[in-house]
C-alpha cells in the first residue's frame, strides 16, 4: 500500500491505474461490514435495491411488504456500542399507511438516473408510480396491465425520459415522465417479462428477458427487436483483442453516424449485415451461414424460427448490462447465468459455477469493473463470478433466506444485498488502510509517549 | 503433528459419543488444552466440529454445541471460524429451516433448541458488537422467527437497575435526612444541653442536702463476721446502697424531676443522637468536612448523655435501677420469692439476711416493700392490676409461639424470610394460615410432671452403730413407720419413753401406728404442721365417713320412697281399673255401682295384689269383649296394647 503511494507519489503508477489498484484491492476483501449496518424498516422480502447514481449516497430499496425506503449511506443516523457500529436509518419510508402507497409488494425501486429527486417504482398492484423524493408524493402513475416485475431507466438517456416496465403482460410498455403516457408498447416475448434492462452504451436499447426464456434486444427508435439472443449460438471465450475490432470499426465507420452518438457495440453488427452479407458475426467460429442469411433476411420486422430463440431454458430472472457496455450477463431459472457478448449476440459459453438459483423471482445482479466480478444471488448466499472465467471469487453468506437482490456501489466499493430476511447487508471492504493507519498512528503516539515520560523523568531526577 | 491433529479429532469425538447431558469435564478440559498452544489444531476442530453438527442424531449435536460454545466463548480464531458459517450452525442447532428440522430423538432436539438460543443470546450479549454474524443471527431468530429467547441478560440488568434505583432513593432519603438533621443540630444540642443542665442542677441539690444528712458509719462494728469475699462484696454494696441518698418526703419532687429528665434524655436524646449519628455515618456527601464535624459534635454529645447517665445513676441509684429495672424485676417477681424463701429455710445466709435487715425485715417483706416503694415513687395504679393480671396469668412453657402471643391475625405461609426454592412445583405466595389454624397449631401440651419428692431416709439407729440410710416412702421393712428424728436417731416428734422403744426392729407398725396417733392427740407442740396435717386428714376421713353413713341413709329412704311410690301406683292403676270394671259391667245404675266399686275397691284392696291382677284382667277383657261389641275400635287398642301389658307386667311383676 505504501509502496503504491510511494509510487504514485514519484509518477512511476498513472493516477487511473493507481486508484484501479486500490479499488480492486478494495473489492477483492469485501466482507460483511460489521461497523455500518442498514436499519431496515421493512417487514417483507427485499426485491430492490439500488443506490443513486449522482452522488452514490441514497439507498432505495423496495420491500414486498409495498414499502419503499431511503438511506443515506454515508452519513449514519446514530451509533452503537461505544460509537463502532454506524446505524443507518431510513430517511424516507413509503409504505401502506402511505395514502397513494402501492398495495402489493413492490417489485422495484430505481432512481431517476439525473438525480435523486425522484424515484420510481414498480408494484404488483399493476402501478409504476413515480415519486418526489422530497415530499414523498406521487408525480405520476402509470397503469400497467399486470403485475409489474421490473422498471428501468436509462443511466445515459439525454433525449427521453422513459421507463421500461416489465410486466406480467407479453408487452413491454416505455412510459414517458415528460408526457405521462406510454411512449411504446413493444412486443414479441410470449410471456410476462421478467427483467429489463438499459444498454449501458446506448440510450435507444433496450434488452429484455422474458419468462419465455428470451432475451431480446429493442431499438426504440425502430419497431421490433433487432436481437434475440440463442444460447445454442456461442463464440469461445473473449472477444478478440481491441486492435482488431478497432480495425473493423476504422473499415465500416460509414453508417455508424446514423446509429447515434456512441451506440458503437451494437450498431455493428447491423453495419456488417448491410456490408458483408454472411460475415454477420465476429465469432471466431463462424459456423451456420445459413442460419445467419435467414436472419439477416428477416431482421426489419421479425417474425421468423430464429425469432423463437431462446437464452435459457425457462425464465430469463436477471440481466446485467457490464458498465463498458459490451457484454450482458444473464441468469435464469435454470440455475445459469451467461456472458453474451453484445456485439455478436453469441454465447461466450463461460462456465460459471452456479450451484442454484431462485427460480420463482426475478434476481438483481450486479457487477464490478475493475477485477471484473458478477454478484449473484444464489439462494442464501450471494457469490461473485469472476466474469471471464466464470470462478467463484467469493462468497457472502449472511441472509437467512432467499437473497433476491444486490447492488454494487462503485464509488465505496461497496456491496448492498437484500434478501427475504428483510435485510439489507452492507459488505464493504475490510478496513486495511484506516488499520494500517491507526496501527501507525499508535505506534507513533506510543514512541512520543514513551519519550514524554522518559523526559519528565529525567525532570524529576 | 499428524498425530496431534489426530487427536484432537478423536478427543471430540470421544467427547460426543456419549449419552451424557454434559460432556466429560476431563475430555473438555483436553480438548482445550490441545486447542490451546495451536492454531491448526483449532481449525481442526472448529472442521470437525462442524462435520459432527451435520450428524444426524441430536444428542452428538448438543454435545457437539456445548464443545463450541466453551471454546467459542474463548478463542478468536475460532469463533471467526464458526462465524462463517453461522447461519449453518444455527440452521443445524435451532432447526430454524423447514426443509431441516432437527433430528431424531426429539426430547433432546428440543433442549438443543433451547441450549442453541440461548447460546446465540449469550453469545450476542457478549461478541455481538464484534460480529455482524451474531447480530444479525440474533436478530433474525429475534424478530423475524420470533424465537423465544430467554432474556437472561436482560432480567439481569432489570434486576440491576431496580437494585441501582432503591439505593439511589435511600441515599437520597439520608441525605435529606442530612439536610434536616444540619440544620436542626444547633435546636437539638440547645435541648439536650438544658436538659443535662436541668439534671446537673438537681443532683446538685440533692447531694447538697445529703452533705447535710449525717452518715452513721456502719463499717466497722461487724467487719470480721464476713467470711468470703464474696460476702464482703455484698457488704460494700449495701454500704454504698446505705450511702445513697434515699428518697424522703423532702426530696421527692426534685427526684420526681430528675427522674422526668432521666427519662427524656435516656427515651428521646439518646435516641435522636445515635439515630443521626447512623446516619451522618451512611449518608454520601460531597463535602465531608461538615459531616466529619458534624459527626464529632454529636459523638462528643453522645459521651456526655452516656456521662450524665452514668451520673444520674450513681447519685440516684435507686431511681436508676428502680425505672430502669422496674419491668423485669415485676417480672420477675414471683420466681424471685421462691429461692429466696427456700434459702432462708435450707441454708440461711447471714449476710443476706442482715442485708434484708439494712433495709426491711424479711425478703417478701423487701419486696412488698419495693412494690409499694414503687407505688408511692411513681404515684401510679399501674402495678395493682399489673400484678393481679400476672398472679392469674397462665404459666406457659416458652416456645417461639410467644412471639405471636395474642395476636390475632392471618399469617402468610409461604413468606417466612427463607428464600425456598420449591422443586415440588409452584409457589403461591399468598397462602394464608387462617388465625384459627394458628391457634390450632399454637396449642401447647403440657405434660403432667411428677412433683420431685425428696424421700428421707429412715435414720433409725443401728445395732452395729450408725443410723439406716434406706430410704423408703413411708414404711421401713426394718424400723416401722418413717418418722422425724434426731441425730442420734431418736424421734423427735415423741419426748417420752418411747424412744427405747423406737429402736427395736420387730416392733410392730401397728402398734406403732396407733401409738402415734396417741400421740399426736397428746401433744401438738412438737410438729405443728404434722399434726395439723394428720388432724386434716382425720377431718377430712371423718367427714368422709359420715357422708358414707349419711349416703346409705339416703339410699335406704331413697328405696323405701321408691317401694312407696310403686305401691301408691299400683294401688292407683287398681282403683282405675275397679272403676273402669265397674263402670262398664253396669252402665245403668250409676250411683249405686259408685258405691259399690268404692266398696269394692276397698275391699280389693285387701285382697292380695297378684290375685287381684289376674282377675281383675280377666273380667276387664271378658267385659269388654262381651258387652261392648261396638266399641270395636277400643277392643282392638286394647288388643293392640296387650302384649306390651304383658311384657311390662313380666318386667315389673310388682307395677302395673
Amino acid at each position: 500500500m505504501w509502496k503504491q503511494i510511494g509510487g504514485r507519489e514519484a509518477g512511476q503508477i498513472r493516477p487511473n491505474s493507481f486508484s484501479n489498484r486500490v479499488k480492486s484491492n478494495r473489492v477483492s476483501s469485501l466482507q460483511l461490514s460489521n461497523y455500518k449496518d442498514i436499519v431496515s424498516p421493512h417487514r417483507g422480502s427485499i426485491n430492490s435495491l439500488q443506490v443513486d447514481l449522482t452522488e452514490g449516497r441514497y439507498l432505495l430499496s423496495g420491500a414486498s411488504d409495498a414499502s419503499v425506503a431511503v438511506y443515506d449511506v454515508q452519513r449514519a443516523t446514530d451509533y452503537e456500542g461505544d460509537g463502532l457500529i454506524a446505524k443507518h436509518k431510513s430517511i424516507v419510508v413509503v409504505d401502506k399507511q402511505h395514502e397513494q402507497g402501492h398495495k402489493y409488494a413492490v417489485s422495484s425501486a430505481i432512481w431517476y438516473p439525473i438525480d435523486t429527486g425522484l424515484f420510481i417504482t414498480g408494484s404488483y398492484d399493476h402501478y409504476v408510480k413515480v415519486w418526489d423524493t422530497n415530499s414523498t408524493q406521487v408525480v405520476m402513475n402509470f397503469k400497467m396491465p399486470g403485475k409489474v416485475y421490473r422498471t428501468a431507466m436509462s443511466s445515459l438517456a439525454t433525449s427521453h425520459m422513459l421507463i421500461a416496465a416489465g410486466t406480467e403482460d407479453v408487452q413491454v410498455r416505455l412510459c414517458d415522465i415528460a408526457s405521462g403516457a406510454f411512449a411504446h408498447t413493444l412486443s414479441g416475448h410470449r410471456d410476462g417479462i421478467m427483467t429489463v434492462e438499459w444498454s449501458t452504451s446506448s440510450e435507444w436499447v433496450l434488452v429484455t428477458g422474458g419468462c419465455d426464456g428470451a432475451i431480446r434486444f429493442w431499438d426504440i427508435r425502430r419497431a421490433g427487436c433487432f436481437r434475440v439472443l440463442d444460447q445454442s449460438q456461442s463464440q469461445l471465450g473473449r472477444r478478440p483483442p481491441l486492435l482488431e475490432r478497432s480495425a473493423l470499426n476504422k473499415v465500416s465507420t460509414s453508417k455508424s453516424s446514423s446509429g447515434g452518438q456512441n451506440l458503437s457495440a451494437k450498431s455493428r453488427p447491423q453495419q456488417r449485415k448491410s456490408t458483408n452479407g454472411n460475415g454477420i458475426k465476429q465469432s471466431p467460429i463462424g459456423r451456420i451461414p445459413a442460419k445467419a442469411s435467414v436472419r439477416q433476411r428477416l431482421h426489419p420486422g421479425m417474425l421468423s424460427g430464429q425469432d423463437r430463440a431462446t437464452a435459457h431454458y425457462g425464465a430469463v430472472t436477471g440481466l446485467k448490462v457490464t458498465d463498458d457496455g459490451m457484454y450482458l450477463l444473464s441468469a435464469g431459472s435454470d440455475s445459469r447465468i451467461r456472458l453474451w457478448d453484445v456485439q455478436s449476440g453469441c454465447n461466450t459459453l463461460v462456465n460459471f459455477e452456479t450451484v442454484r438459483l431462485q427460480t420463482s423471482k426475478a434476481i438483481q445482479l450486479a457487477t464490478s469493473q475493475d477485477p471484473a466480478l458478477v454478484f449473484v444471488p444464489c439462494m442464501t448466499a450471494v457469490k461473485a463470478f469472476d466474469v471471464w472465467s466464470g470462478k467463484t471469487h467469493m462468497a457472502f453468506r449472511g441472509h437467512y433466506e432467499y437473497v433476491n437482490c444486490c447492488w454494487f456501489s462503485s464509488q465505496d466499493q461497496e456491496l448492498y444485498t437484500g434478501g427475504s430476511d428483510r435485510k439489507i447487508l452492507v459488505w464493504s471492504p475490510s478496513r486495511l488502510i484506516s488499520d494500517e493507519l491507526v496501527d501507525h498512528l499508535v505506534s507513533v503516539a506510543f514512541y512520543f509517549t514513551f519519550h514524554f515520560n522518559f523526559y519528565l523523568c529525567a525532570l524529576k531526577l | 503433528m499428524e498425530e496431534e491433529r489426530g487427536k484432537v479429532r478423536a478427543l471430540i469425538e470421544m467427547a460426543t459419543n456419549s449419552t451424557e447431558r454434559e460432556v466429560d469435564p476431563r475430555l473438555l478440559k483436553a480438548i482445550k488444552y490441545v486447542v490451546r498452544y495451536s492454531d491448526p489444531e483449532l481449525r481442526l476442530a472448529a472442521q470437525t466440529l462442524m462435520d459432527l453438527m451435520k450428524r444426524d442424531h441430536s444428542q452428538v449435536r448438543y454435545l457437539t454445541l456445548l464443545i463450541i460454545d466453551e471454546l467459542f466463548m474463548r478463542s478468536k480464531l475460532f469463533r471467526t471460524l464458526v462465524i462463517e458459517n453461522l447461519d449453518q450452525l444455527l440452521s443445524l442447532s435451532v432447526g430454524f429451516r423447514r426443509n431441516l428440522p432437527l433430528p431424531a430423538p426429539p426430547a433432546i432436539a428440543t433442549i438443543l433448541r433451547a441450549k442453541a438460543i440461548e447460546f446465540l443470546e449469550k453469545w450476542n450479549a457478549t461478541f455481538g458488537v464484534h460480529y455482524r454474524q451474531i447480530r444479525l443471527g440474533f436478530d433474525y431468530l429475534k424478530n423475524t422467527l420470533r424465537f423465544h429467547f430467554p432474556n437472561l441478560q436482560a432480567n439481569a440488568a432489570r434486576i440491576q437497575q431496580e437494585r441501582r434505583e432503591r439505593e439511589i432513593k435511600t441515599k437520597e432519603i439520608l441525605r435529606n435526612k442530612f439536610e434536616t438533621l444540619g440544620q436542626n443540630l444547633s435546636t437539638i444540642k440547645e435541648e439536650i444541653q438544658s436538659t443535662i443542665d436541668e439534671i446537673g442542677e438537681c443532683l446538685d441539690i440533692i447531694r447538697a442536702k445529703e452533705e447535710n444528712m449525717a452518715l452513721a458509719p456502719l463499717d466497722d462494728d461487724d467487719f470480721e463476721e464476713f467470711r468470703s469475699s464474696e460476702l464482703r462484696q455484698i457488704r460494700l454494696d449495701s454500704l454504698k446502697e446505705g450511702e445513697k441518698v434515699h428518697e424522703n418526703n423532702d426530696n421527692t419532687v426534685v427526684f420526681d424531676a430528675l427522674r422526668e429528665l432521666y427519662k427524656l434524655l435516656m427515651t428521646k436524646h439518646m435516641g435522636s443522637v445515635q439515630e443521626s449519628i447512623s446516619v451522618l455515618i451512611r449518608v454520601e456527601v460531597p463535602d465531608n468536612r461538615l459531616r466529619d464535624s458534624m459527626l464529632k459534635e454529636l459523638i462528643d454529645i453522645r459521651n456526655r448523655l452516656v456521662l450524665v447517665k452514668k451520673k444520674c445513676e450513681e447519685s440516684g441509684c435507686a431511681l436508676a435501677t428502680n425505672v430502669k429495672e422496674e419491668e423485669e424485676e415485676d417480672f420477675w417477681e414471683e420466681g424471685k420469692i421462691g429461692p429466696t424463701e427456700k434459702g432462708s429455710s435450707s441454708t440461711p445466709s447471714k449476710p443476706k439476711q442482715k442485708l434484708q435487715n439494712l433495709a426491711v425485715a424479711s425478703t417478701s417483706g423487701e419486696i412488698k416493700n419495693e412494690q409499694s416503694d414503687n407505688n408511692e415513687l411513681r404515684k401510679t395504679d399501674s402495678n395493682s392490676p399489673r400484678s393481679k393480671l400476672l398472679s392469674e396469668a397462665p404459666v406457659v412453657e416458652w416456645g417461639s409461639f410467644l412471639g405471636n402471643w395474642g395476636l390475632d391475625r392471618d399469617f402468610m405461609a409461604n413468606q417466612r424470610g427463607l428464600e425456598l426454592e420449591n422443586h415440588w412445583g409452584r409457589v403461591d405466595y399468598d397462602a394464608v394460615i387462617p388465625a384459627e389454624k394458628i391457634a390450632e397449631l399454637n396449642l401447647q401440651a403440657t405434660f403432667y410432671k411428677e412433683e420431685p419428692v425428696e424421700i428421707q431416709p429412715c435414720r433409725a439407729p443401728l445395732r452395729k452403730g450408725g443410723l439406716c440410710q434406706r430410704r423408703d416412702l413411708k414404711v421401713c421393712p426394718f424400723h416401722g413407720p418413717i418418722i422425724p428424728r434426731d441425730d442420734e436417731g431418736n424421734p423427735i416428734n415423741q419426748k417420752n419413753p418411747s424412744s427405747d422403744e423406737n429402736p427395736s426392729s420387730d416392733e410392730n407398725p401397728i402398734q406403732k401406728n396407733s401409738l402415734i396417733d396417741d400421740e399426736t392427740s397428746l401433744d401438738l407442740g412438737s410438729d405443728l404442721s404434722e399434726q395439723l396435717a394428720k388432724q386434716a386428714i382425720q377431718n377430712v376421713r371423718d367427714r368422709e365417713k359420715e357422708e358414707g353413713r349419711k349416703r346409705k341413709i339416703d339410699k335406704q329412704s331413697l328405696n323405701r320412697a321408691k317401694l312407696a311410690k310403686v305401691r301408691e301406683h299400683n294401688e292407683a292403676v287398681l282403683r282405675d281399673a275397679a272403676l273402669a270394671s265397674t263402670s262398664r259391667s253396669e252402665a245403668v245404675g250409676e250411683d249405686i255401682d259408685v258405691t259399690n266399686g268404692k266398696k269394692s275397691s276397698t275391699r280389693n284392696k285387701k285382697k292380695t295384689l297378684a290375685f287381684m291382677l289376674r282377675k281383675k284382667v280377666t273380667t276387664k277383657d271378658r267385659l269388654a269383649q262381651r258387652l261392648l261389641n261396638t266399641r270395636a275400635r277400643d277392643a282392638t287398642t286394647r288388643q293392640l296394647t296387650m302384649g306390651e301389658e304383658e311384657t311390662y307386667r313380666e318386667n315389673f311383676p310388682n307395677q302395673w
